[in-house]
């Protein structure tokens, strides 16, 4: 891909660049680094490893747990549950970079407020499989240009999924999605539910919107907002003092 | 204990292999590649066999389930993605052979497994067996 390098975060680069090891802060999520590589990344938004595992079936919780208390104190938690047969290296390794540029996606985020660095801090999980800081920043600029190239519209990322009247035209994956839509649960919601990685899930939203599966809800940032009539601000804003009392009155009468 | 390297290096030991990567067709990462790749470019094609994988497995007409209506098809979810719609895309040009053999994990997954292969020294039927048996290795103990 062309797109530069250093465009998502210029202290990534920095950081890659004098091999330092530590964790990066913003307003969505973190990354471990250990000598300037990407081992690990965490974001609210996305599925952790554990979710990832353990919706499939593929290992129990009380044996994430057990893993986590066993290995965490050494930072050795991912060679712990390969060496004790609970996944294979390869399983670790495809689940875990999934997660991993799930959540670097989301950290990497343009609205990701300030960027915070704290030296020496590791992850529990350990290094699994490092990727170079640069990938991961190219990686995540490169998923922001697919998901806006396939429905530039970013508010079905966030909204309930709403299947639209007739979806007939969707796919397995997208339908374990559909069959996941209670009209409550977002994309993000629906991900972690299912076990899958959340940027993969807006993928296949932004799909669906874009074949008119889901319905794409209005977005407040492109739409122009209305102006309203000049009487409306005329109206008293006073609360409205007699539906006050009655909920003062059932209060006092509920006591 | 294999994995993606390991799993990628038995893939170059196919005769005729020239490149191996293992895709996510979701997303179209990369996970892991070794060898050449069609145009010096590993991320564009991932993101090109990735489109070509995606497409296999979403047309109905690949689909075992063809002769389902369209509405009973189960949603698989939570009990892991057994038995795959598609178990390998191949395309052939008068230059090579592209194999993409997709790898069944019991987590929710879409990953694939691409060997490029030359046409004179390749063989494909031989290619298609060995990438099932390491496909099937990768997520195997």
């Amino acid at each position: 891909m062309s797109t530069p390098t250093a465009a998502v975060s210029p202290t990534l680069t920095r950081l890659a660049e004098e091999r330092a090891t530590g964790v990066l802060v913003r307003d969505h999520g973190a990354l471990y680094l250990s000598d300037g590589q990407v081992v690990h990344a965490e974001s609210p938004a996305a599925p952790g490893l554990d979710v990832l595992l353990i919706a499939g079936g593929r290992l129990g919780r009380t044996g994430w747990d057990d893993a986590v208390a066993r290995a965490g104190a050494r930072r050795e938690v991912g060679r712990f549950l390969v060496d004790s047969g609970q996944v294979t290296g390869g399983e670790l390794e495809l689940c875990h970079l999934a997660a991993l540029h799930d959540a670097a996606f989301f950290t990497l985020g343009p609205a990701g407020g300030p960027t915070r660095f704290r030296y020496g801090v590791a992850h529990w999980m350990g290094s699994i499989r490092p990727v170079p800081a640069a990938d991961v920043a190219r990686e995540a600029s490169r998923r922001r240009g697919l998901l806006e190239a396939l429905w530039p519209y970013p508010g079905v990322d966030t909204a309930p999924l709403r299947p639209a009247p007739a979806s007939p035209g969707a796919s397995r994956r997208q339908r374990a999605l559909l069959a996941l839509a209670d009209g409550v649960r977002t994309p993000p919601a629906i991900a972690r539910v299912i076990g899958r990685p959340a940027f993969n899930t807006l993928v296949e939203v932004r799909r669906m919107a874009a074949a008119g599966l889901v319905e794409t809800p209005p977005d407040p940032a492109c739409t122009p907002r209305a102006r309203l009539p000049d009487w409306v601000p005329d109206f008293s804003d006073d609360p409205d003092i007699a539906l006050l009392r009655r909920l003062r009155d059932a209060l006092e009468a509920s006591l | 204990m294999p994995g993606i390297d390991e799993c990628l290096l038995q893939a170059m030991v196919v005769p005729g292999a020239r490149g191996a990567t293992i895709v996510d067709w979701t997303s179209g990462l990369a996970l892991g590649a070794i060898g050449e790749s069609p145009g010096g470019d590993v991320e564009a094609t991932a993101a090109e066999t990735a489109e070509m994988a995606r497409m296999a497995t979403e047309y109905r007409s690949f689909s075992p389930q063809a002769a389902q209506p369209p509405g009973e098809a189960p949603a698989r979810q939570g009990t892991g993605a057994k038995g795959l719609p598609v178990e390998d895309v191949i395309v052939t040009t008068s230059s090579g052979y592209h194999v993409m053999r997709f790898v069944e994990t019991t987590f929710d997954s879409s990953v694939f497994l691409h060997l490029w292969l030359d046409r004179d020294t390749g063989n494909l039927a031989l290619a298609r067996l060995r990438l099932a048996d390491i496909a099937e290795r990768l997520v195997l103990a």
